[in-house]
């Protein structure tokens, strides 16, 4: 299958260099040629495991982290923001 | 005999005892780290100093008189991408080089809760998705039974510190096979937990349907001591189970005696090396002789696991990595013209070429027009493959299948092509697929000296059980199955 690579980067917020492009497609086409094979299956879904259900917990207010240690991390901030540029002009 | 050489549970009777402190246990380890972690590479970051303040703490409290958990005291590595509060967590990845979280993952909290000693953060593929441990940003672990060769993956660094006594015990993650493969190169013994008996709180996501945080050590017991700690219901993870465990270490049973053996013939096909084949079948002989049953038995969906592997895993993956912006933490690019432009610049300077193949793959199947095709086929085959395994199950007790098709690789050997690099997880992929547990177990050796495992599969929550046919296995070889590698 042929895949168009640049707009599965651009999907995937990615830029590829131009001299990777090729590898990057070949890869992917035979990444692609592999999990393709696979059989069609009566469609009847259920996401559901009986047997071990899942149980959401109370919503309770608790602690969560200080404002100050999140932004720890953040690359740049101000007056307790997360500095990102302009996204409206 | 050299500290770094005992058992964790050796090493936990000795501290209760008061014949070894934490203080030297911890040394010992650190010792030895001095001496072999040059050539292992085990290791992105180590927190010496914070470890031996820790051994000190525990020991205070064993000389008060205070009665700890049996891992108090005990020198254990933690995988990478768990996260680990004030203590740098890079997942392998130049994205988050230099990320402190300021949390702890709840493994980590219930760790330190048993007072154990964090020796410091192992290497791995880079966001756990590798097969080899090449992938890492940061280095290359060597498998340290012959450094010429891989580790495994991705928790590479995880195995190979155990084999290399670079920690007693350490903790590792389980997508595809990342526990099992590099435990089974490694020469150790790695538990891939059931789906949901394990929080996922604090590990960083791949695949989040898949992804289980299990122990690697160097016996059952071990395993079995460490699991018994980290298993159980959190709030803060709505996919764990809501039950009770046993202390697995504590009933430890060594019998077989009347128990039924799978083995499926698909995990023994053209694509398993001969010698493997033969390491495992013996093991199998030697339960047999001590009392099980064997029974051949079929898993007609195995050829299109890997299939539906990749596609499921990479689906997720490439939703749980766009959190990686460059906005809130970790690695932003230097230059931008926009916001879109700091995305895509971030992420190709951050990502390495694995993971974005693996992005890419995961939004392909995904996108308008083949996610009929792709991602619903591989959800429908995943039941599939379920159903089979619920089937095998209602006339045997467990399965035994080889860890990998092969024993390790050398380095380099596959790194040029990813769907080589894929098929080592071809016998590991359809227990995450299924939510269910196994447990890898040195087997022997093929030519070359290297290690070989064995793979025991059980149904949803029969830890217990899987424990002890390892435990028993282990007994009948004479009580020890795993080698310190000499270096």
């Amino acid at each position: 299958m042929q895949i168009d690579i640049k707009h599965i980067a651009k999907l995937s917020r990615l830029k590829i260099e131009d001299e990777k492009l090729n590898k990057f497609e070949t890869e992917m086409q035979n990444i692609i040629g592999m999990v393709e094979k696979l059989p069609s299956l009566e469609d009847k879904l259920s996401g559901v495991d009986v047997n071990n259900t899942m149980e959401l917990r109370e919503d309770v207010v608790q602690p969560s982290l200080k404002r100050d240690e999140i932004l720890k991390n953040a690359p740049q901030t101000q007056a307790g923001c997360v500095v990102v540029p302009k996204t409206v002009e | 005999m050299e500290l770094y050489r005992l058992t964790a549970s050796e090493l936990s009777e000795k501290i209760k005892n008061k014949e070894c402190s934490s203080v030297e246990a911890t040394q010992a380890i650190f010792d030895r780290i001095e001496k072999t972690e040059d050539k292992v590479n085990a290791y992105i970051s180590l927190s010496k100093e914070s470890a031996l303040k820790k051994a000190q703490e525990i020991d205070e409290k064993i000389a008060s008189g205070e009665t700890l958990s049996d891992l108090a005291g005990i020198p254990v590595g933690i995988k990478d991408n768990i996260v680990t509060k004030d203590m740098l967590t890079t997942c392998a990845s130049k994205m988050l080089y230099n990320f402190v979280p300021p949390y702890n993952a709840t493994v980590m909290d219930k760790l330190e809760k048993c007072g154990i000693v964090v020796v410091g953060k192992l290497n791995m593929d880079e966001f756990a998705m590798g097969s080899s441990t090449e992938n890492s940003y940061y280095k290359k672990t060597k498998n340290p039974n012959d450094l010429t060769r891989v580790p495994g993956g991705s928790s590479g660094g995880s195995a190979a510190a155990v084999s290399a006594g670079e920690a007693f015990l350490t903790l590792g993650s389980d997508t595809g096979g990342s526990i099992r493969q590099p435990a089974s190169y490694c020469g150790v013994i790695g538990l891939k937990p059931t789906y949901g008996s394990v929080s996922r709180y604090g590990l960083v996501a791949f695949a989040s349907s898949l992804d289980q945080i299990g122990p690697i050590g160097r016996s059952v017991k071990d395993v079995a001591m460490l699991y018994s700690e980290i298993c159980g219901r959190d709030d803060k993870d709505a996919t764990t189970a809501v039950r009770e465990y046993p202390n697995f270490a504590k009933n430890l049973n060594g019998s077989v005696k009347g128990m039924t053996i799978g083995i499926p013939k698909e995990y023994f096909g053209d694509g398993v090396d001969a010698k493997v084949k033969e390491s495992v079948m013996d093991a199998v002989k030697v339960l047999e002789n001590a009392g099980a049953t064997v029974k051949h038995i079929s898993l007609p969906s195995t050829d299109y696991a890997l299939s539906a592997y990749y596609i499921i895993s990479s689906a997720e993956a490439s939703s749980n990595l766009a959190r990686f912006d460059g906005v809130k933490y970790g690695y932003r690019a230097e230059n931008y013209e926009s916001l879109t432009d700091m995305y895509e610049r971030t992420r190709s300077e951050g990502f390495g070429d694995e993971v974005k193949r693996r992005i890419m793959l995961g939004t392909f199947v995904l996108s308008s027009g083949y996610y009929d095709a792709y991602y619903k086929r591989a959800k429908l085959l995943q039941q599939q493959i379920s159903a089979e395994f619920a089937q095998a199950f209602s006339e045997c007790d467990l399965i035994i299948t080889p860890t990998a098709p092969t024993s390790a690789f050398k380095l380099g050997e596959n790194i040029d092509d990813p769907l080589k690099m894929y098929a080592s997880d071809i016998c590991t992929v359809t227990v995450n697929i299924a939510g269910l547990p196994a447990v890898s177990v040195p087997c022997g050796n093929d030519d070359n000296g290297m290690p070989i495992g064995m793979q025991m599969i059980g149904p949803k929550f029969s830890e217990q059980k899987l424990l002890d046919t390892a435990f028993s296995y282990e007994q009948l070889m004479g009580g020890s199955i795993v080698k310190i590698a000499e270096l």
